[in-house]
């Protein structure tokens, strides 16, 4: 390894500041959960001795399971499939895979009801409807759905930052077959991306509610969320809220026992140091028929999982009522004008501060847990991070309330922090499973051939890393925009988010502004990104028409 | 092995710091706490009281003109508000209560249970205003008085018959039912006592209806988005939000079947903490006052009041009213009997 690096001083100066982020952000509210439990006691052996609490959470462990089972490797082969350049229609499919990003899950369950449940589109138009949506298999599909593009993301960073074309192309060069290749090459090159997603969908089905509560409930399927927020829902009881507090702990144990030996086992050995350059070299191109096939099996995935429950949203957002026919006779923006309000307007420009700024923050300290969990004095903070994630969004407010409420009561600097404790875990697996892009030695290298720091930085280290710290950025702005558990339990008077105004704006959780708010949504993030790509592609041909016509004017082309 | 951001390598192999990443965070921190949540700041100069704050579950669309109405009195002063649904409210006090305490002045509940359950806490009550013996009986304790009413009815779509009595929903015509969970919308709970503790129904209703094909949802909203949608026939669900839809234009009709709409009424109660708060006592005074009262009824929730105008009652509607003490005796037992029936 190489011997030139910071001195002992800065880099502990640095793994200091980062453990005290940690434990302020994650280890003392959860302590602080824990310390509720200590002093106050309660039932607890007869809690978690109750048959109702172990088959909420063997539920919970087998959701885990089957979710991340099938969700990785549906997006897996769905990076693998969109990173074929010459794929038929590739810039849709990439956008389109990244639709239920964008749609807060509770209405993301709606929408299937809509879709797939008895009265819904499949059962107007063809007389079928499927009952099993409303139990454990349906919301195991909705969870496999949901997850499958945030893999997808993961593993498309890892592949935009540590594919190796050329050893892909010498490969195939050298007499192995397309399986070979992919089996021998790129798949363990990916091996920390599909790890990181990994233990990101597992984590984040342990802790996801709105979806088990909307199609789990109606048929007695129950987990440790639901149970939990029944807990703090009923009665203002004592007792009901150490029980939820007893199980938001016992996720996090769950989640520490699951994540911990796969992040102390797994982590090192998936490593590798590799040069930070970006190879250019195309993928190896594929027969035309398998293109073709591959559209189409892409193009069915989406219209059934994606297309079809997202239609019915936005059918939803601008019917006049639930239940009358979706036709324009019953059409109308009556859903939009309640959502854009001077109120929400005024909210918009709040959560999008915050999104941005919890977004950027995140990408920092995401960033620097994936480099300080490769010392071993920082080895334990990836797992850690982790389990503030798993924790359901009101039991993680409850704990920022215990811990800082005194201080911070109503600000959004709570909500802050509930956005970075929550999220941190997002944004450091997509980094950490790029990093071996990062060696040390040729950002070296170039600060002792003259380059700036900051040139070091831009040149050596955020090329390379750019899909991730992108990737990362996307994720955790996408869920904070429409965060609305922990803002909803948080805020202070004339300090409330987009989703709690209009939430609260709307009288008994009426479902169709609920839409109306994630078509709001989805165009605030759909406009803008169409926009920077229209400047991006626009831009990229005049510089090649530029190149084209002057190859000198153009640094580095020679 | 490799670099931490806060340092770079000069050229002559020494470290010279970068801007620490606290300092864009201190930055982000104060920009957000500058343009952000209320300052806390009082009308210094005006000479009017102090803010007060208040917690409810009241919709916003039903508190707003309330709120409105109360600043613009001369007793008035200005309040500060958190609306939340029940749980979201509990998770809030329970939080407040192990942080230096109630951070609220008022409290104004969906459910008898909860803020009695706050009551036993010592987090409110000890007061009641002077007016408010217009309030019924069965509407009021010495620690709070209830400001609106939930009322628990039958929606059912239009294309199916109307149940007459809460038994009708057992009966054949139904093929598809679903109620809501009493273990998280204390309104279920309010009814599932009242049915429990009447000789005609006990738990035994619920298994009746579980054997005719009922499910269990969330809440009362759940139930009436999933008959609107046509996921099911009929349910169990709160007037205001049944009648919404129906006024949406949904396919669906509200009956207040026999022997009656279960009565679930929203207290509000002072905080301990504020019990020298004027303005305080005077936005409870104002909620339950017939001026109050009517601006409550006209935005859209059912006020506690007889003879103030609110909305939608069908003549001669029948109202049974629970027994909120036997139900916060018998809480427990009572709920593990009807989750025999519906799990949980």
């Amino acid at each position: 390894m190489p011997s030139g690096g910071p001195p002992a001083v800065a880099r502990n100066v640095a793994l200091g500041g980062v453990l005290a982020v940690v434990a302020v952000l994650v280890v003392l509210p959860v302590l602080r959960l824990a310390a509720v439990l200590w002093w106050e006691g309660g039932d607890l052996h007869r809690i978690l001795a109750s048959a109702a609490v172990g088959e909420a959470a063997r539920n919970t462990v087998l959701l885990a399971v089957g979710v991340t089972g099938a969700a990785v490797p549906i997006g897996v082969v769905m990076a693998l499939t969109l990173r074929r350049p010459d794929l038929p229609g590739r810039t849709f499919w990439r956008v389109a895979v990244l639709a239920p990003l964008v749609v807060p899950d509770f209405v993301l369950g709606y929408s299937w009801t809509q879709a797939y449940a008895r009265a819904g589109f499949t059962d107007t138009a063809l007389g079928w409807h499927w009952a099993g949506l409303l139990g454990p298999r349906g919301v195991w599909l909705v969870l496999v759905v949901n997850a499958a593009p945030l893999v997808y993301l993961v593993v498309a960073v890892g592949l935009a930052a540590r594919a190796e074309p050329d050893g892909e192309l010498a490969a195939r060069v050298s007499g192995a077959g397309r399986v070979t290749a992919l089996r021998t090459v790129t798949l363990p090159l990916l091996g920390p991306a599909v790890a990181a997603a990994s233990v990101l969908v597992f984590v984040l089905t342990l802790g996801t509610f709105a979806i088990p509560q909307v199609l789990g409930t109606p048929a007695g399927f129950s987990t440790l969320t639901t149970r939990i927020y029944a807990g703090l829902s009923i009665g203002g009881d004592p007792a009901s809220f150490l029980e939820a507090v007893l199980l938001a702990l016992v996720l996090v144990l769950v989640a520490a026992a699951c994540v911990a030996p796969a992040d102390a086992l797994l982590g090192p050995r998936l490593r590798t140091t590799r040069p930070a350059d970006v190879q250019a070299a195309q993928v190896v191109p594929g027969p035309a028929a398998m293109r073709r096939a591959q559209a189409t099996g892409l193009a069915g995935y989406l219209f059934l999982t994606t297309a079809l429950p997202l239609a019915a949203l936005s059918l939803a957002s601008v019917t006049r009522a639930l239940g009358v026919a979706p036709t324009p006779a019953n059409w109308s923006l009556e859903h939009f004008r309640q959502v854009l309000t001077p109120r929400t307007l005024e909210a918009l420009g709040r959560s999008l501060t915050l999104s941005v700024v919890a977004a950027s923050l995140l990408v920092l300290l995401g960033a620097l847990v994936a480099v300080g969990e490769r010392r071993r004095s920082g080895r334990a903070m990836g797992t850690l991070v982790v389990l503030t994630l798993v924790l359901p969004g009101s039991t993680l407010a409850v704990a920022l309330l215990i811990t800082y409420g005194r201080w911070l009561s109503g600000s959004l600097v709570l909500i802050l922090l509930a956005y970075l404790a929550k999220l941190w875990a997002v944004a450091h697996r997509p980094i950490a499973g790029a990093l071996d892009r990062l060696p040390a030695d040729e950002l070296f290298a170039a600060r002792a051939s003259g380059a700036g720091p900051l040139t070091a930085v831009r040149t050596v280290a955020l090329r390379p890393m750019a899909p991730a710290l992108l990737g990362a950025w996307l994720i955790c702005f996408l869920t904070a925009l429409h965060e609305v558990t922990m803002s909803s339990l948080l805020y202070g008077s004339g300090g409330e988010t987009l989703a709690v105004v209009v939430l609260n704006a709307q009288e008994l959780g009426r479902v169709g502004p609920s839409a109306a708010l994630s078509v709001v949504l989805a165009l605030l993030v759909a406009v803008p990104a169409l926009a920077l790509w229209w400047a991006a592609r626009w831009a990229r041909a005049r510089g090649v028409a530029r190149t084209a016509m002057s190859p000198r004017e153009v640094p580095g082309v020679r | 092995m490799t670099v931490p951001s806060e340092s770079v390598a000069e050229p002559d192999g020494k470290w010279r710091r970068r801007p620490a990443p606290a300092v864009p965070a201190a930055v982000a921190l104060l920009l957000l706490a500058a343009c952000g949540a209320d300052s806390g700041a009082t009308d210094v100069g005006t000479g009017r009281a102090e803010p007060i704050t208040l917690y409810t579950c009241l919709s916003d669309q039903s508190i707003q003109p309330v709120i409105e109405a109360f600043e613009a009195r001369p007793d008035g002063g200005q309040v500060d508000l958190f609306r939340a649904p029940t749980g979201e409210l509990n998770a809030r006090v329970a939080a407040d209560a192990r942080s230096g305490g109630l951070r609220a002045d008022v409290v104004w509940g969906c459910d008898p249970l909860t803020v009695q359950a706050f009551v036993d806490q010592g987090l409110v009550g000890g007061w009641t205003p002077p007016g408010a013996d217009t309030v019924p009986v069965e509407f009021r304790t010495r620690d709070y008085v209830g400001g609106h009413v939930l009322y628990m009815v039958a929606v059912h779509r239009t294309d199916t018959a109307a149940p007459r009595t809460w038994s009708d929903l057992a009966e054949d015509g139904y093929t598809s039912l679903a109620v809501p969970d009493p273990a998280v919308a204390a309104s279920a709970l309010g009814a599932l006592g009242w049915f429990a503790a009447e000789p005609a129904y006990g738990v035994d209703f619920f298994e009746r209806l579980r054997a005719r094909g009922a499910v269990q949802v969330s809440t009362p909203d759940a139930v009436t988005t999933g008959v609107a949608q046509g996921i099911y026939d009929a349910g169990i669900t709160i007037a205001n939000s049944a009648y919404a839809a129906k006024e949406d234009g949904s396919p669906v009709d509200v009956v207040w079947p026999e022997p009656g709409a279960v009565a679930v009424y929203g207290p509000l109660a002072l905080a301990t903490g504020s019990a020298d708060s004027d303005v305080a006592k005077s936005f409870i005074s104002f909620v339950v006052s017939e001026e109050g009262q009517t601006v409550l009824g006209a935005s859209g929730a059912y006020p506690t009041v007889p003879g103030v105008e609110g909305p939608t009652v069908p003549p001669g509607a029948p109202v049974v009213s629970p027994d909120w003490a036997a139900i916060a005796a018998d809480k427990d037992a009572v709920l593990a009997e009807y989750q025999q029936v519906f799990g949980g």
